[in-house]
């Protein structure tokens, strides 16, 4: 299961991001920002070639002889970013795929409540849940 | 790579021993030697030479081994064969001997060579190297084709006496083409070496028969890597690849124990190199990515001996390394890297093995403090087999062996990892090769953290001013990211960095950020960074970080106290604007403009986001201006500290007076200054930029949204204002000037001018001035007054004290001559009661128009128009006045004065008939004046100049305007006779009336004229009917009826027609006519005095009934 969950706003500031293991908590930090520019190439390139129909999954990012990086990001700019275990080597992309799809309808509920502002750190408890239950946790 | 022997590294080139060349006496010999060994092109043939001297000795053959039965290896690969391949059995052995052909000595010398060849051959006994014989001739070559049957039998006779074939022996003709025949030559040699390692490789692959797989893993090994080896050495790539591969996967099948396990990894690491260097020779990039994938996956868990966990990061740290170099090497020789995939990876894996083999080494050599006696490592360099431990050489079992060796062994090693390697240079070496790779492809992010993790290193290694340095760069461009967790990071370590290195301004500056709200540091510790901040500037040493080395930390300690204990004072300025600390801080004008003289007002708002409350000794306000910059201090708070309570919002103003200098310029806020500390002693000044910094990000992210924020504090909405202009202060005198608009031509137009002051002006001077317009300045008169002359130039008025709000008032005129605007500036320079002078002017802008338009028309007596006019015939010419002036205007008179052939019919002044209208736009007024033209002329004639007097209607002045016209001119034609009738002005029916027509004659000559009137049906009438009449030269006939009328009503009278007979002679035009010229010319005149009678007779005359009462 995924060790680590971000959530990452349009200027690259992290929106949300929560981890298995939060002694931890500073190396999935700097992982998650440094895939960052992975994604930003990936989507740069992106733009160029079809707009239109764009592949919201951005599939494997990074992978480090311990853990995976996947990255997702919608057409709002906003980026999701998984970190699963490498050992885990039974997850396959439409696994991954779908955790990537129930995390984005879980954060269209938590910004689609009207007291939150868009740019603000998502504090949802619907969201903790549906993160919890990506990582296994709950 | 340093870690790899040389041999392994190094280019396989096939090895060719050269004899007999004698390079140091023998010039010929050299120039050959050079054209072989010197100038190798890269294309060309894989081959080395070597010069073998005559006491060379090749390595012995080892006896041939019939059966393997019994033989069990003490290795897997041994240390000196790759060497003696590469170095020391040549592939081909050639010998270079000087011979001709035709050699005097030829039998003497063969013997010689043959016996050479054979010493040679006695040398490399039981080896197949191959023996070539190399001819250098001086003669001329032999032509090609021309074979020569001599040289052939010579050649058969020497192969036969050396005993070679006949393919073995070369000639070199020394002349001219030397490179030419070296390069055939080496090529041959070239196919004979790749002939020798094919054959060495089939001896190699021959043994396998005889091994078994229990016994003989090692040789497995040992023979395919052999091969893979030689076939290198021939340059079949494809070939090697393959052996090497099989090589691999017989060492995998190897079983590991803790005594084997280095000598297995070093030569799999071996392996995997040629493997992995091959694969990218070969553009097969992904597949030597996957083969060193598996490697590293395979091997990164079979640690070998726990007490040498150093040993084993330090071979994954070198197996990452080595395979980043040859990655970057085939990179540069054009293959294309990506951004996921580059050397930076291999090299950061590098790094972060060589960071876990440090921490490997502290953790087991941390009590290793002495080297053991005997050395158990001695003899470590000359071991038989690679990887190999020299205290236990050759012993494969896996048994423990000695164990009181083995401790002490691993004691060295311990020691030896412990105190002559520097982790620290090999990390950040490392991790240096790795930011470079991660620059270039494009990963700004991973790059930073891959700084960061240097500078923990430099820290770790206690290079603090190192770390310190790096750690600043890296928040510079942490704090653009806004991830607050790392920024906190990086911040405690640049803070601890920044307290080991004693570097007072990093350290305040870092202290002052880490108390700011991007900072997630636990409150304690913010209150202790800000106990260490009054501490210092208490002349205190700052306590130190948490988790400092303590022996360190005191260092630190005592090189505060002489930073702190200076004796001089010290300010310490920290920018502020581009960190964000805990105060924040937003200035404003109040207004966009300021006038010279008033006071300009700042408002400055400060919010402490600390936790706690925070004094401030001072808060000023740099303004800044083109030229100079000046700092004013806030006026609210008189040398009082300032405090802020928590989360408090204060407003201050600060004032001054706006200057005379900076009128037109814009002044700006650059800096808020606050000071903390009491100013004389030491204090530290935060300057803050008045935008507010760039705190507010969710601004820049989300502007459209932040309505919905709805903060209703007055620091969020309050937007800064920085910048404010100054201009010159409102003037005290107004101008009004007013007129009557448009002006009308050739009026004198008054204009008033009306000054008025809001306070006392002691002196002024009014000056108006005519814009000049370009065109003709003399169109347009300013003048004080309608009577005077005003010389040129503007007209000034000395006014000498205007009294507070009194209002003084001038009149000036104006006239023009000619349409359109004029533009008058009126100026007034002027002192106040203090002696200031002032000046203040405006335009008045004045439109001009015509104040009517006059046209002429022509009528004959009878009132029908006409174009022209004949002379002595009187004709009406009336003027006509349109007005176009938009007031109306009333005409007071006009008068007429002719042009010189014009005379009025009746002399006496009448008075203008138009005198006293008044027309209104649009309006117009004509007046008939009957004329008599006294002569003709070619062109049309003047008829005069109309002059109207007028004034504006309304106006209260009764100035009257007078202008006059040129009427326009007509046409006046001379004409020999003219007609006049005499005719009462009506008749009765029945009642006679006597009618008499004058014939006159205007030329110098006798005219003779026949006159016909016709019969009408409504006249009977008495006189002659036709008749010709001759006038005299000025004379003058009158020709009489009596005509009696038949009926009433307007009746046309009888038709008179006037005829020139034939042969008679008239002077017309000033020109003598004769009837015989021609008939065009009678039918001319004919014509001409049909109009003169049309013009001048009546056709009509009113009949009136009789009356019935007579």
């Amino acid at each position: 299961m995924a060790v680590c969950v971000a959530v990452i706003g349009k200027d690259n500031s992290p929106k949300y991001i929560r981890c298995s293991d939060e002694t931890a908590a500073l190396q999935f930090h700097y992982k998650v920002h440094t895939s960052i520019d992975i994604i930003e190439e990936k989507l740069n390139t992106g733009n160029k070639m079809a707009a239109d129909v764009r592949e919201l999954f951005l599939g494997l990012l990074f992978s480090t002889e311990e853990h995976k990086i996947f990255g997702y990001a919608t057409n709002t700019k906003i980026k999701f970013i998984v970190v699963l275990q490498s050992t885990n080597a039974s997850l396959r992309d439409n696994e991954v795929r779908m955790i990537f799809r129930k995390l984005h309808s879980a954060y269209a509920n938590a910004v689609c409540n009207p007291f939150y502002v868009p740019g603000d750190q998502i504090q949802s408890k619907g969201f903790d849940t549906a993160v919890m239950e990506i990582m296994g946790v709950s | 790579m340093s870690e790899l022997p040389a041999e392994l590294t190094a280019k396989p080139l096939a090895l060719i021993g050269v004899t007999g060349l004698d390079t140091v006496n023998n010039a010929i010999h050299r120039l050959i030697w050079d054209a072989f060994s010197n100038n190798r092109r890269p294309d060309s043939a894989a081959v080395q030479f070597k010069i073998l001297s005559n006491a060379h000795e090749f390595p012995t053959v080892k006896p041939k081994r019939n059966s393997y039965e019994w033989y069990i290896p003490k290795g897997i690969l041994k240390r000196n064969w790759m060497n003696k391949y590469l170095n020391d059995i040549p592939s081909v052995v050639v010998i270079f001997y000087d011979l001709d052909w035709n050699d005097s000595m030829w039998n003497e010398k063969k013997i010689e060579c043959a016996s050479r060849v054979q010493s040679l051959r006695a040398a490399i006994e039981g080896r197949s190297t191959k023996i070539a014989v190399v001819l250098i001739q001086h003669g001329a070559p032999p032509q090609p084709g021309a074979e020569d049957a001599a040289t052939t039998e010579r050649a058969t006779a020497l192969c036969a006496a050396c005993e070679l074939p006949a393919k073995s022996l070369y000639v070199l003709p020394h002349g001219d083409h030397l490179l030419g025949y070296t390069l055939r030559l080496e090529n041959a040699f070239y196919d004979l070496a790749q002939n020798f390692y094919h054959l060495e490789a089939r001896i190699v692959k021959n043994h396998r028969d005889h091994l078994n797989k229990t016994t003989h893993q090692y040789l497995f090994v040992r023979h395919q890597f052999k091969m893979g080896f030689l076939n290198e050495l021939k340059q079949d790539q494809h070939m090697a690849h393959k052996h090497y591969q099989l090589a691999y996967n017989n060492l995998l099948d190897i079983r590991m124990v803790d005594t084997n396990a280095l000598e297995i990894k070093t030569v799999a690491s071996f392996i995997n190199y040629k493997l992995c260097r091959l694969m990218f020779n070969l553009n097969l990039p992904r597949d030597a990515i996957s083969q060193f994938r598996a490697h590293t996956d395979r091997f990164k868990l079979k640690v070998g001996p726990k007490e040498l966990m150093f040993e084993h990061h330090a071979w994954m740290s070198g197996q990452f390394s080595t395979f980043a170099e040859l990655f970057d090497e085939a990179i540069r020789q054009g293959l294309p890297a990506v951004q996921t995939q580059h050397p930076g990876y291999y090299f950061q894996l590098a790094a972060q093995h060589a960071t876990l083999r440090q921490t490997a080494c502290r953790d087991l050599c941390k009590d290793v403090n002495e080297y053991p006696e005997p050395d158990p490592l001695a003899g470590q360099d000359k071991l038989e087999y690679y990887g190999q431990r020299p205290w236990r050489p050759g012993k494969l079992s896996a048994e423990p062996a000695d164990m009181a060796r083995e401790a002490a062994a691993i004691q060295a090693l311990q020691h030896k990892e412990k105190t002559t390697v520097n982790h620290s240079m090999i990390i950040i070496g490392l991790l240096g090769h790795a930011i470079s790779q991660f620059k270039t492809y494009r990963c700004p992010r991973m790059r930073r953290h891959l700084v960061v993790q240097m500078a923990d290193e430099y820290y770790n290694s206690r290079d603090y001013g190192k770390a310190l340095t790096l750690l600043m760069h890296m928040l510079w461009d942490y704090r653009g990211e806004r991830w607050p967790g790392l920024l906190t990071d990086i911040l405690t370590k640049a803070l601890r960095a920044a307290y080991l290195s004693t570097s007072l301004q990093d350290y305040l500056t870092l202290a002052l950020e880490a108390l700011g709200p991007t900072s997630c540091l636990p409150k304690d510790h913010q209150a202790a960074i800000y106990t260490n901040i009054s501490n210092i500037l208490q002349k205190n040493i700052p306590n130190p970080e948490p988790h400092l080395p303590e022996t360190t930390a005191a260092l630190a300690m005592e090189k505060w106290n002489i930073i702190v204990n200076k004796s001089e004072p010290f300010v310490i300025t920290i920018d502020a604007n581009n960190m964000a600390t805990f105060m924040e801080v937003k200035a404003r004008f109040t207004q966009k403009t300021y006038t010279v003289r008033s006071n300009v007002t700042i408002e400055v708002f400060i919010r402490n986001l600390y936790h706690q409350s925070m004094e401030f000794s001072k808060v000023s306000v740099t303004v800044n201006s083109p030229g100079y910059s000046s700092e004013f201090a806030v006026s609210d708070i008189q040398d009082k500290p300032v405090i802020f309570q928590e989360k408090e919002t204060k407003k201050f103003l600060c004032q001054f007076q706006a200057r005379q200098q900076d009128v037109g310029n814009e002044i700006q806020i650059s800096t808020v200054s606050l000071y903390l500390g009491s100013d004389s002693n030491r204090c530290l000044i935060m300057r803050f930029s008045a935008l507010g910094g760039e705190n507010n990000v969710l601004d820049r992210t989300y502007p459209e949204i932040q309505q919905i924020r709805g903060s209703v504090l007055e620091f969020d909405n309050m937007r800064p204002l920085v910048s404010a202009e100054i201009e010159q202060e409102e003037s005290s005198i107004k101008i009004l000037a007013d007129s009557a608009t448009p002006g009308l031509l050739g009026e004198w137009l008054p204009i008033n001018i009306n000054l008025s002051t809001s306070e006392q002006v002691a002196s002024a001077r009014l000056s108006i001035v005519l814009v000049p317009d370009g065109g003709n300045d003399q169109s347009t008169e300013l003048r004080l007054s309608t009577n005077t002359k005003q010389e040129a130039g503007p007209i000034t008025v000395d006014i000498p004290m205007i009294e507070k709000d009194q209002a003084i008032h001038k009149i000036v005129y104006i006239r023009a001559h000619s349409i359109g605007n004029r533009n008058i500036i009126m100026k007034v320079d002027y002192s106040n009661i203090e002696e200031v002078t002032y000046s203040r002017e405006i335009t008045y802008n004045l439109p001009m128009v015509k104040p009517f338009d006059i046209t002429t028309q022509f009528y004959t007596t009878l009132f029908e128009p006409i174009s022209k006019g004949f002379v002595y015939e009187p004709f009406i010419m009336m003027p006509n006045i349109i007005c176009s002036s938009p007031s109306p205007i009333t005409i007071i008179g006009t008068c007429i004065e002719l042009g010189d052939s014009m005379q009025r019919e009746d002399e006496e002044v009448q008075e203008s008939a138009l005198s006293g209208i008044t027309l209104c736009n649009g309006e117009a007024g004509s007046e008939a004046y009957c004329i008599i033209p006294k002569a003709g002329s070619e062109q049309p004639a003047s008829t005069g100049v109309y002059t109207i007097q007028w004034r504006r209607t309304n106006s209260p002045t009764d100035l009257v305007t007078s202008s006059s016209v040129t009427l326009s001119p007509l046409w006046v034609e001379e004409t020999p006779v003219g007609l006049v009738a005499k005719l009462p002005a009506h008749g009765s029916v029945r009642t006679p009336l006597c009618v008499s027509y004058y014939l006159r004659n205007y030329s110098d000559y006798m005219i003779t004229l026949q006159l016909t009137m016709d019969a009408s049906d409504a006249f009977m009438f008495a006189g002659q009917k036709q008749v010709e009449v001759c006038i005299l030269p000025q004379g003058e006939r009158k020709i009489e009826w009596v005509l009696r009328p038949l009926v009433a009503g307007s009746v046309a009278l009888p038709m008179l027609t006037l005829a020139m007979p034939s042969g008679a002679y008239i002077y017309y035009n000033n020109c003598l006519l004769s009837t015989q010229i021609s008939e065009d010319d009678h039918k001319v005149s004919r014509s001409r005095l049909g109009e003169m009678l049309e013009r001048s007779l009546p056709s009509h005359i009113y009949i009136m009934p009789q009356s019935q009462s007579v």
